[in-house]
């Protein structure tokens, strides 16, 4: 709930089972973004509570919400990379520094980088990539720790027809290997070319649950 | 913090610093001034007590004579100074003696006193004192002691001056830090200030980071590095000047207070130059950390 009683979400109940691929859908206001925003605990539900893999997210600690987080991948719609950071530090920057062993590291973002098309960007910078690589920069970001659940924010939305088909496909991929994703988007071709589970929100509630 | 959390907030920090040179120039400026003001109380201070030990370490009485004692007061007299264990010595100095020293310390004047039918100059004995038992207190006794001696016309004691000179640097010290103080104080806001800019710069790649689980330590260490190496210049900087000024002021006064001051005198040893730069550091440190907790 924001200030002066207004509901962002309210009475919305819903499981996602472990290895899904699940769309969220609906107008623009209708909940989609603070709905992720919840999940990656961004902000934190004023009623009730968001559970993952078992726990309360409103129950842990600033450290473990950081460690909560690097163990779940996002994508936003605006790719949210640093620009004064290489492909190569922006996927694996946290890592890094976290003091993963570095060729073990290295090996892992190279992969991700390899298997996403852009291991001969990976010394560019964000400002030098079109859109779609940027966007593909951000899911190696958010697939580099192997994480067992993605969210993804209109992922699509600044992109062309044909790259946002070629990202959505990406997710797919990534979900057959067992990854939950949750993608937020009001682009129902994409959803009906996929063809999973879509929850639609309206004004904060669940309208729909196909 | 592992090897390479740390190696990230330096260079993190050197490249914010880097990217807003001009306000982080003004702001290690601020530090550098507030720390020459401490640094020159600091450089006086330092300088007055090695003056102050240097002349205590010569400090003696000077016990100025009638011209009709008799031969019995200066045993008796003699006798009292030997027995005290704070004289290292004694020298009689005849009134012929006193003449001869002040023809020659003052020349220009000798001429006057020649004119006198009789020497005026007063015998007196020097006693130089042991400064491991001179006790100010007790020697301020025996100073008494001396003046109500038959014979004694006047005892001059070289320490209350020195003591004298020892509460003025006391003075200048607390008159420094007082003003040092308030600004450091003012120096920890500037620095705040210009990190907060910098956050403010980079406030997309902090949340950026936020997204990816950084710890919080990974969010604030740059910002508090960026502070300290601020702090750390504006230190460096402020002993150079205070060195520059310290040569300046050698050549061309300290020659006028008197050679046991010019050869006492010298730029702040190791210690204090190393406090200066650990007080810069810590300066920028606090302001730093004031500009991170903004992160959370």
């Amino acid at each position: 709930m924001y200030g002066r009683g207004i509901y962002a979400l309210r009475d919305v109940s819903l499981v996602v089972e472990k290895g899904e691929f699940v769309f969220l859908t609906g107008p623009s206001g209708a909940g989609k973004s603070t709905l992720l925003r919840l999940l990656l605990r961004q902000e934190l539900a004023t009623e009730g509570s968001v559970r993952v893999a078992g726990r309360d997210l409103a129950k842990l600690t600033p450290g473990q919400a950081q460690a909560y987080r690097r163990a779940v991948g996002f994508v936003f719609q605006d790719f949210k990379l640093i620009p004064t950071k290489s492909v190569l530090d922006n996927v694996g920057l946290v890592p890094r520094v976290l003091g993963a062993t570095s060729v073990q590291q290295q090996r892992r973002t190279f992969q991700v980088l390899k298997w996403l098309g852009l291991q001969h960007r990976m010394n560019a910078y964000p400002l030098e990539l079109s859109g779609g690589e940027q966007q593909r920069v951000a899911i190696a970001r958010a697939l580099v720790n192997e994480p067992a659940l993605i969210l993804a924010d209109e992922p699509t939305g600044n992109l062309d027809p044909d790259l946002s088909l070629e990202i959505m496909n990406l997710f797919r991929d990534i979900n057959a290997r067992g990854t939950t994703v949750l993608v937020a988007t009001h682009n129902r071709d994409l959803m009906r070319h996929v063809g999973r589970r879509a929850i639609t929100l309206d004004h904060g509630h669940v309208v729909e649950a196909s | 913090m592992t090897a390479h959390a740390i190696a990230y907030c330096f260079d993190e920090a050197l490249a914010s610093l880097w990217r807003q040179r001009v306000s982080v120039a003004l702001s290690v400026l601020t530090i550098a001034a507030a720390l020459l003001v401490l640094g020159g109380f600091l450089l006086v201070t330092v300088n007055l007590d090695r003056a102050v030990s240097r002349w205590s370490a010569a400090a003696e009485f000077s016990v100025y004579l009638h011209d009709d004692i008799s031969s019995e007061q200066r045993v008796a007299l003699n006798s009292l100074l030997d027995r005290h264990p704070a004289v290292a010595s004694r020298e009689y100095v005849s009134k012929a003696d006193a003449a001869v020293r002040f023809r020659r310390d003052f020349p220009d004047l000798a001429a006057g006193l020649a004119d006198l039918a009789q020497n005026p100059l007063p015998a007196s004995i020097e006693v130089r004192l042991n400064p491991a038992k001179a006790d100010g207190a007790a020697l301020e006794a025996f100073a008494r002691q001396l003046m109500r001696t038959g014979g004694v016309a006047d005892v001059r004691f070289d320490r209350r001056w020195l003591e004298r000179l020892a509460s003025i640097a006391s003075g200048v010290r607390w008159t420094g830090w007082t003003l040092g103080a308030v600004l450091l104080v003012a120096s920890i806001l500037t620095v705040a200030t210009v990190v907060r800019l910098a956050l403010h710069a980079r406030r997309d790649e902090v949340e950026i980071m936020q997204l990816m689980g950084a710890p919080i330590g990974l969010l604030r260490g740059p910002l508090v590095v960026e502070g300290l190496l601020q702090g750390g210049a504006g230190a460096l900087v402020a002993l150079v000047a205070l060195y520059a000024g310290y040569v300046v002021l050698r050549g061309r006064f300290f020659a006028v207070l008197g050679p046991a001051f010019e050869s006492a005198a010298g730029f702040l040893p190791f210690g204090p130059s190393a406090l200066i730069v650990l007080v810069g550091m810590g300066v920028g440190c606090a302001g730093g950390y004031l500009a991170a907790r903004h992160v959370r």
